[in-house]
């Protein structure tokens, strides 16, 4: 995309791998403060519609568009939240009873594949890739891979960027994750 | 020897083995016992409005294919083809004219005759047919838009199965001037757990909200369920829970509740929830008026959320591992827009995305590992929490109690015992 200067690339990498280090250090608390406070959270379910025969020879057949049941179609995606769910989520992780995470998951992120899309004075859309390794205590280790479709803020009063929505499309097929209701 | 039921569920189920839930033996027994046997969900009405609409469903570990033909009656056929056993459709839902298997294109109608061998063109004989199409459920009935479908064709009606059931659960869907619809693909989460433990979860285990769930649900929740939570069961196997609101409860103390956490959220469809509920009386009387649902089950793996509209089905897929499939339910009648919202009662707290529901899983596969340990046969799970506790009520059908009592849990293993008896050598 034109008008992305290296810099601005570089600075918005830096910022991806800060935010992965925070939410593999489980500072979710210091991770939500990167939240706009009209912040849309999403994950759409991943379906295996029919295919249709008249889009035959074209991509649009295999689209990964049409397997996405997300918050504008009037099917099931499997979250749809906003700040107050991801507040009662990172409360969740800091009490002890939350007993499926006691003792606490272990993940580790790679975020990738950093595309900026869309630049304007007040918000960028980026594309990244993550492959994501959970390790519950006690249980299994799990292995997530997705793409997240971001927009953010360019900059709150700190000069920091903000999360004002993110679409997390995960490539499953069938849900074989004891959750998906981690911060992707 | 081969392990019997009777050694697994005692006289009066108050002591359940732990081989009830980790034995391949027993496990078969439970599919020819329980689930050749049952009435077993497949779809509701409003997932299939047009001919030639399809949705995947599955008997147990059958895989079954629910359309609307032609003829806009429901049918239920196996996917599988005649020929060699693939399936013939590979589509979680959509609309189909016919089904064409893959391997060497034998086509069926969507009603499930065969229609063509293409293979014939280049040979003199022609197989018959009419024998030839797939396996159709022998038995699909439906009640309130709900198709179910059994392998038995002796079974009894649908109505009969469900019992007073049916009016605990109108309580839910007469309230809605239009019925409900089933939003979307279900979710599909696999489980490394047995699947009569959501079950049993759904059926009445209300209780462990306060303890495992604590770290999520406030204590006046928790206080709600404790004072006016009941549980009722109507036919073993089957099992209501809810909480009776005093007389004169505000209709907003009916209509949502911390469980309605995306409606809570979303001021502009309050006026809505009012109205419902404050018609609630006169389709539904003043006793289930005042109810506001907790949880059900349907014997054997249908599951009911009404604190989050959710439907949900547990597949088994072995002793350890399930596959638990849940619908988020709405009003029919609801603007687009609020049934978006709606929808959201269920995912924010349930299902695989669920703020509380990871907390069951987690409890559901450790109880899979607790149950598969050695040398502790000889400490069986106790059931007895209640033993004697429910009695018939004046306005509710069935046997009813406090949900700490654990009846629904020890009905439900003496038909589970009765029907593996049954099937025993
Ligand atoms: S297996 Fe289906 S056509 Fe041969
Ligand atoms: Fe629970």
């Amino acid at each position: 995309m034109s008008g992305v200067t290296p810099e601005l690339q570089h600075r918005v990498e830096q910022w991806y791998y800060r935010e992965a280090r925070l939410l593999d250090g489980r500072q979710y608390e210091t991770w939500l403060a990167l939240c706009d406070p009209t912040i849309r959270y999403i994950v759409p379910a991943r379906g295996n519609p029919l295919v249709d025969n008249k889009q035959q020879g074209t991509e649009a057949m295999i689209s990964v568009e049409r397997e996405l049941e997300g918050v504008d179609s009037d099917r099931l995606p499997i979250r749809d939240e906003t700040l107050p769910h991801l507040m009662m989520r990172m409360q969740r992780a800091y009490k002890p009873n939350s007993w499926s995470e006691n003792p606490p998951a272990r993940t580790r992120r790679i975020v990738g594949n950093v595309e900026i899309v869309e630049a304007t004075e007040a918000q960028l859309s980026v594309l990244s890739n993550f492959h994501l390794h959970y390790a519950r205590p006690g249980s299994a280790t799990f292995f997530y891979a997705g793409q997240r479709r971001d927009v953010l803020h360019t900059r709150d009063d700190h000069g920091d960027y903000r999360i004002l929505r993110r679409e997390v499309v995960l490539d499953m097929s069938e849900i074989e994750f004891p959750t998906v209701g981690i911060f992707f | 020897m081969a392990l019997r039921a009777r050694d697994i569920v005692n006289h009066d189920a108050t002591l359940i083995g732990r081989k009830a839930w980790t034995d391949p033996h027993i496990y078969e027994l439970e599919k020819r016992g329980i689930f050749a046997k049952s009435w077993l969900f497949l779809a509701h009405e409003s997932q299939l409005p047009n001919p030639g609409d399809f949705v995947q469903a599955y008997m147990c570990e059958t895989p079954v294919i629910v359309v609307r033909g032609a003829d806009r009656e429901i049918h239920a056929n196996i996917n599988s083809c005649t020929h060699r056993g693939l399936p013939v459709c590979r589509a979680d839902h959509g609309n189909a004219t016919k089904f064409v298997c893959p391997y060497h294109n034998w086509t069926y109608s969507v009603e499930g005759e065969l229609l063509a061998i293409p293979q014939e063109k280049h040979l003199q004989s022609k197989a018959d047919k009419g024998p030839l199409g797939l396996k159709p459920v022998p038995r699909v009935e439906s009640w309130n838009g709900m198709y179910f479908g059994s392998f038995d064709p002796e079974i009894e009606p649908l109505d009969a199965y469900l019992g007073d059931q049916r009016w605990y659960l109108d309580a839910f869907f007469q309230r809605f001037p239009s019925g409900v619809e089933f939003v979307g693909s279900p979710q599909r989460w696999i489980i490394n757990a047995n699947w009569k433990l959501p079950v049993e979860n759904q059926i009445g285990d209300v209780n462990h909200g306060p303890f495992l769930h604590s770290a999520v649900i406030p204590p006046e929740a928790n206080r709600e369920v404790f004072e006016l939570g009941r549980s009722a069961v109507t036919i073993p196997g089957h099992g209501a829970t809810f909480r009776l609101m005093p007389e004169g409860t505000p209709v907003e103390h009916v209509a949502w509740g911390f469980e309605g956490m995306s409606a809570l959220l979303a001021p502009e469809i309050h006026d809505y929830l009012r109205e419902i509920h404050a018609h609630a009386e006169e389709r539904v009387g003043p006793i289930r008026a005042r109810m506001k649902g907790l949880t059900y089950g349907v014997f054997p793996n249908l599951s009911f959320l009404w604190s989050n509209t959710a439907f949900k089905v547990s597949h088994p897929r072995g002793p350890g591992r399930v596959e638990y499939w849940c619908w988020s339910v709405v009003p029919a009648d609801a603007p687009d827009e609020f049934k978006k919202i709606l929808r959201g009662n269920h995912t924010t707290l349930f299902g695989p995305g669920g703020i509380i529901e990871q907390e069951d899983s987690e409890a559901w596969s450790q109880q899979y590992v607790g149950s598969r340990i050695d040398f502790a046969d000889d400490r069986p799970y106790y059931y007895g929490l209640g033993l004697g506790e429910e009695k018939f009520h004046p306005d509710l059908p069935g046997l009813v109690s406090v949900t700490a009592n654990e009846f629904y849990a020890r009905h439900f293993f003496l038909r589970w015992r009765d029907a593996l008896e049954k099937v025993e050598d």
